[in-house]
């Protein structure tokens, strides 16, 4: 997070007057009555500690501050001025925190690193504490203290690079699983089975949590195995070969408001004392050897008061809080229209213009521009229902809806449908087809072709014949649009996609799914921590006259420029807005790895969810115009499509069976599922099953609640790995080869 | 000891050499990571000859993510490198998790490799933070106490240049001989066997390779090329994408074991060479000039190999997150491998956790293009190439040589 945050310890020794005043706690403080104040800017939340010139807490403060660091400031200096006689030109005043360098300087501040906050704290308050876990909004800290009075030392492990062990990477997850702070602080992480969540990026936790949601798991356990991540992080990467020893001291809001936390470090630190042969003091049990002390947010802040007191009267000398209202008010903007650039748009003539053209939602062609015949019918809106011709029906099954369009011999657009998935893919088949066939009339059915995750299953069963992968579905649906596009770029919710095409074929493909920073999900993640809606996130950015410019890097480092820029002053919608504005190179550079454009073409159509948002269209179509003055950038007006040749559905009959042998034994949850079998010519039945399908019947499996009960049960696992292994050794691969064979000892 | 004394040892009949130490109750465990991925048989070899028995040489199992979490745990390293930074679990797991507990943990020091380019490359070293990898998760096992001492474990890590084979021996002698307690000559005598078994491996794997392409040419059929490091064979580095793309019905080459035989890479580099852009099949000046880095170098060469072999129809390039190393290769590779019209995907910053359902897609997405494109692919190749094949013609003096 910036060079700012190097950390620079100074030695404990270099005043060892300084140290003994401090570590005897109640001495005299070496200090008149003037007051001192220590102000910790977080980059979620300010705290303020007030105390007398003899080391009383007078007033003490823990709040939000919504992005708006400065704003928060000057309020709480209102607030002490008014309440507890803070005094200009007398009383002195410390900043902490990812926010402090910006704002200290502003009321005659001075900066303590925030380690060092921390650290002088806990020497004070706590001197037989050996380790601390200061875990905060977006950064995590561990402090190693060996020795004993002026001979002690600490060491000092800092990240804050990445949001994997971070409060955030709690908070975001849980924002997701929808469940109000209060309740996460009171979720617990003893007793509940823990599932693998990716402990190192908030963002595919966040995935991951998503998973796990989707295949049943409680929203608990997901917590508490979030709890465990980030524990695991903590260790894993802060302790680097160290063992913490007792006592800990666990600080932070996230370690002081999670009980799951607290739970989830007390069993890895007592597990790991017992593996590591850590002796305990006697009658001491290793829990509570861990402490979590009720103003752990206030350490940092009350170690800058610490610190003050090491400090010679005159520095920081509280100036008053005009400076700072000056700032907020006027001179923040001036500093950034130095340092940024202009907004999205370049003159209110050039907004609308823009508008007009790919505005009211599938706006995209200049009117009358060429052959985009296609185009211009796919907007006309045309289902006389019932009186449909013979049709082609494309079907997308994805994991939350099924999507059906009906196209026509000539391939327009006459209807689409959907239906949400109610679990059973047949039913959801069904419902989707009985709204086609209410459409269709006494229309003939042509063709029938899938794709989505539910393409393989159901690809039989329907009796199509073309089961379409959804990215090359996603390239003719392009190409049948507008076929003399060059390019097709789909950014979607999880991947960004890119399809090269060259004379209606597609000759390149780039499809990234590792990498957050140019998706949806990341733009609509930053978009909800600051509680914007995902409707007017467009609205939002177009506001801003200003913006910062953004790293283009990856989404957790994007997310630190974030905070960085906030300290800045930047605001919501301006950050949005730069975040829009970067969010073409992330997709074409970053992720698609296209450094030059020009090779690629003239036509670029745009697909995929997040086109949707028309800030982004438009950063998307400046970046391409910028590198290509007559390039030509269009929205495509739908997102699901497919065409081939296929069979009806009519003829579709099947029973279901529930019962004791339908029960799915790979893990203990056992859920109760259903076996739906299909009466299907060539179907391969499945003799080997507790429940026999002779051969002519093809079975699927429902009401699972994690894929694994697709399979199902040890002898349908048999046989798929028995064909697997069929094909891999006809078909062979070097790297088996050297697994096999080339760490064999014996001679052979 | 210099090198005169060797030769004469070399030349001293094996009936003279004092009786051999006995060393058959020493127990000797190997992490298997980085370029023990290319060496393996090296090692095994290297301690049979010196006595030890087959059965007293444990590799550590596959990297997985419960082998770091088990063994591995709080003695992790600052390194973004993830096949470094799993090293930690393989040590643990040596240490923590052997039945019949192990005397010696060997885990070299690579420097350099040998490599099928040595003579026509600058040099065949390998990356520095690979190569230093050992000394790196060492630390951490010596932060606090000595884990190794503990557990009575000797802790050898030779520094070692396999690609330069003549300082083998007084490179092992000198570390190892007071682990081993060794003499010059019985060094010598292992790092020979240990080079012969890594030859005869090599050798194998690379006919089993030419076998494929082979048996592609006379089928008229594709098959895929992986571009990647050598670890990225440990399924928990690699995580085994490429054998998704084989359970679809294609066999799987690797570069560092593709077939080297003149007929047919002089077959395929030929108008290269009699154009004078390179000296020889196995020269990539014309691509990368810097060719220090052993792996990279493999890995354009394995890229120059694809794009002009008819039946590699795709190429996978597999590569850990944040790889310094692979960083400056990604577009020369690319753009070399898609020259022909050679299709190319890569699946980057590999990381601890296979990247789950993307893989499906992806994979499928693969095998719709490699189904659709590669008959046309083969065919376009092989029109850039004289029509003496050689793998035609091996169907026949094949046929001859069996009889």
């Amino acid at each position: 997070m910036g060079t700012d945050r190097l950390i620079k310890i100074e030695p404990l020794a270099a005043n060892p007057a300084a140290v003994k005043a401090t570590i005897t706690a109640e001495g005299p403080r070496g200090a008149g009555e003037n007051r001192i104040c220590g102000l910790d800017v977080g980059s979620t939340t300010c705290k303020y500690v007030l105390a007398s010139g003899d080391g009383h807490s007078l007033a003490q403060a823990y709040e939000r501050h919504n992005t708006k660091q400065a704003e928060k400031v000057l309020e709480f200096l209102v607030r002490l001025e008014n309440q507890y006689h803070l005094t200009p030109g007398q009383d002195r005043i410390f900043f902490t925190g990812s926010g402090a360098g910006i704002i200290a300087p502003l009321v005659g501040g001075k900066v303590i690193q925030e380690v060092v906050a921390v650290a002088s704290a806990v020497e004070r308050l706590h001197p037989s504490v050996r380790f601390v876990s200061e875990i905060g909004g977006e950064d995590m800290k561990t402090i190693f203290l060996t020795g004993e009075g002026s001979a002690k030392s600490k060491q000092v492990l800092m990240q804050s690079a990445c949001s994997g062990g971070t409060g955030t990477f709690i908070e975001k997850t849980a924002r997701k699983l929808e469940i109000p702070l209060e309740r996460l602080s009171k979720m617990r992480y003893q007793g509940y089975t823990l599932h693998k969540v990716s402990s190192k990026c908030g963002i595919f936790a966040e995935a991951d949590a998503n998973t796990l949601l989707k295949a049943g798991v409680s929203v608990e356990e997901i917590i508490a195995s979030l709890f465990e991540a980030v524990v695991y992080q903590n260790l894993a990467t802060l302790t680097r070969g160290n063992t913490p020893l007792p006592e800990i001291l666990l600080l932070g809001g996230p370690n002081l408001f999670f009980t799951g936390l607290q739970e989830a470090w007390r069993h890895h630190l007592a597990k790991l004392w017992k593996e590591r042969k850590v002796a305990m003091p006697e009658g001491k049990d290793p829990t509570s050897m861990i402490r979590v002390p009720d103003d752990a947010l206030y350490y940092a802040a009350q170690g800058c008061v610490e610190a003050g007191f090491r400090e010679p009267q005159s520095t920081a000398v509280y100036q008053g809080a005009g400076k700072l209202r000056w700032w907020i008010e006027e001179g923040q903007h001036e500093e950034k229209k130095k340092l940024g650039r202009g907004g999205l748009w370049k003159d209110p003539q050039e907004l609308a213009a823009f508008k007009a053209r790919y505005g009211n939602g599938k706006g995209n062609v200049k009117s009358g521009c060429g052959k985009d015949n296609h185009a211009a019918a796919a907007q006309r809106v045309l289902p006389p229902i019932g009186k449909l011709g013979p049709v082609v029906v494309g079907c997308d099954f994805g994991s939350t809806t099924a999507k059906a369009v009906c196209l026509s011999p000539q391939k327009d657009l006459l209807f689409s449908c959907y239906a949400l998935s109610r679990g059973n893919p047949i039913e959801d088949a069904k419902s989707l087809f009985r709204q086609v066939r209410t459409a269709l009339g006494e229309g003939e059915l042509l063709a029938l072709a899938i794709t989505g995750y539910g393409k393989d299953l159901l690809n039989d069963i329907l009796g199509a014949d073309c089961p379409v992968v959804e990215t090359i579905a996603h390239a003719t649906a392009g190409l049948h649009f507008f076929p003399d596009a060059d390019c097709i770029c789909d950014v979607g919710g999880v991947d960004v996609k890119i399809m090269i095409l060259n004379n209606g074929a597609v000759t390149d493909f780039r499809l990234n799914s590792q990498c957050s920073s140019g998706n949806g999900a990341f733009l609509q993640g930053v978009a909800e921590r600051f509680q914007i809606p995902m409707n007017d996130m467009a609205d939002r950015a177009f506001e801003a006259r200003a913006m910062p410019q953004l790293s283009m890097d990856c989404g957790v480092f994007l997310q630190s420029d974030i905070v960085n820029q906030q300290r800045k002053g930047w605001q919501a919608d301006e950050i949005l807005a730069g975040l829009c504005t970067i969010l073409p190179l992330n997709v074409w550079i970053y992720a698609g790895g296209l450094n030059n454009l020009k090779q690629v073409g003239k036509k670029y159509i745009l697909q995929g969810g997040t086109h949707k948002n028309l800030a982004v269209v438009k950063t998307q179509a400046d970046f391409i115009l910028s590198k290509i003055p007559d390039a030509e950038v269009v929205v495509h007006p739908y997102s699901g499509e497919a065409g081939a040749i296929g069979a009806a559905i009519e003829k579709l009959a099947y029973k279901t069976r529930t019962s004791l042998d339908t029960v799915c034994h790979w893990c203990p949850v056992t859920c109760q599922r259903s076996f739906i079998d299909v009466e299907l010519e060539g179907g391969k039945g499945r003799e080997w099953s507790k429940v026999p399908l002779s051969s002519g019947w093809e079975r699927v499996i429902v009401n699972n609640s994690c894929p694994k009960g697709l399979m199902e049960d040890l002898n349908e696992m048999k046989v798929v790995k028995a064909e697997i292994e069929r094909t891999k050794n006809a078909f062979p691969n070097i790297a088996d080869l050297v697994r096999k064979e080339a760490f064999r000892r014996a001679t052979t | 000891m210099p090198f005169q004394t060797l030769r004469t040892w070399f030349e001293r009949k094996p009936s003279v050499a004092p009786p051999p130490k006995d060393r058959s109750q020493l127990r000797v465990g190997i992490a298997r990571v980085l370029n023990v991925w290319s060496t393996h048989q090296f090692w095994v070899a290297f301690l049979k000859e010196l006595g030890i028995s087959s059965e007293n040489i444990v590799f550590s199992s596959d990297t997985s993510e419960e082998q770091g979490r088990e063994f591995g745990k709080g003695r992790g390293t600052v390194d973004c490198c993830y096949p470094v930074k799993c090293i930690s679990g393989h040590y643990g797991e040596l240490v923590f998790g052997q039945k019949k507990k192990i005397n010696i943990l060997l885990s070299p020091m690579i420097h350099s490799l040998p490599s099928i380019l040595h003579g026509h490359v600058v040099d065949t070293v390998t990356c520095t933070r690979v190569m230093a990898g050992p000394e790196n998760i060492k630390a951490g096992f010596l932060k606090e106490r000595d884990v190794f001492a503990e557990n009575d474990i000797v802790y050898a890590s030779p520094f070692v240049s396999l690609g330069d084979r003549h300082m083998v021996t007084e490179q092992l002698f000198t570390s190892l001989k007071d682990v081993f307690d060794l003499d010059l000559e019985e060094t010598a005598r292992a790092v020979q066997a240990g080079f012969q078994a890594l030859d005869s491996f090599t050798t194998k794997a690379r006919q089993r390779s030419r076998d494929i392409l082979a048996w592609c040419a006379q089928n008229g059929k594709p098959c895929i090329l992986v571009l990647a490091r050598p670890y990225h064979m440990d399924p928990g580095i690699g995580h085994e994408i490429e054998g998704e793309l084989q359970a679809h019905g294609y066999p799987i080459l690797w570069l560092q074991y593709l077939p080297g035989d003149d007929d047919l890479v002089n077959w395929l580099f030929e108008e290269d060479v009699k154009t004078g852009r390179i000296k020889s099949p196995f020269d990539i000046s014309d691509v990368w000039t810097s060719s220090y880095s052993s792996n990279t170098n493999e890995i354009m060469w394995g890229a120059k190999f694809a794009t002009r072999c008819p039946w590699i129809t795709c190429v996978i390039r597999l590569s850990s997150y944040e790889c310094g190393m692979d960083q400056p290769t990604y577009t020369p590779s690319q753009k070399i491998v898609e020259a022909t019209g050679t299709l190319y995907f890569k699946f980057g910053d590999l990381d601890s956790t296979k990247p789950g359902g993307g893989i499906k897609i992806r994979v499928e997405t693969i095998v719709h293009y490699l189904s659709k494109y590669s008959e046309e692919i083969i065919q376009r190749k092989l029109g850039y190439l004289s029509p003496d094949c050689p793998l035609a013609v091996a169907r026949r003096s094949d046929a001859a040589v069996s009889t």
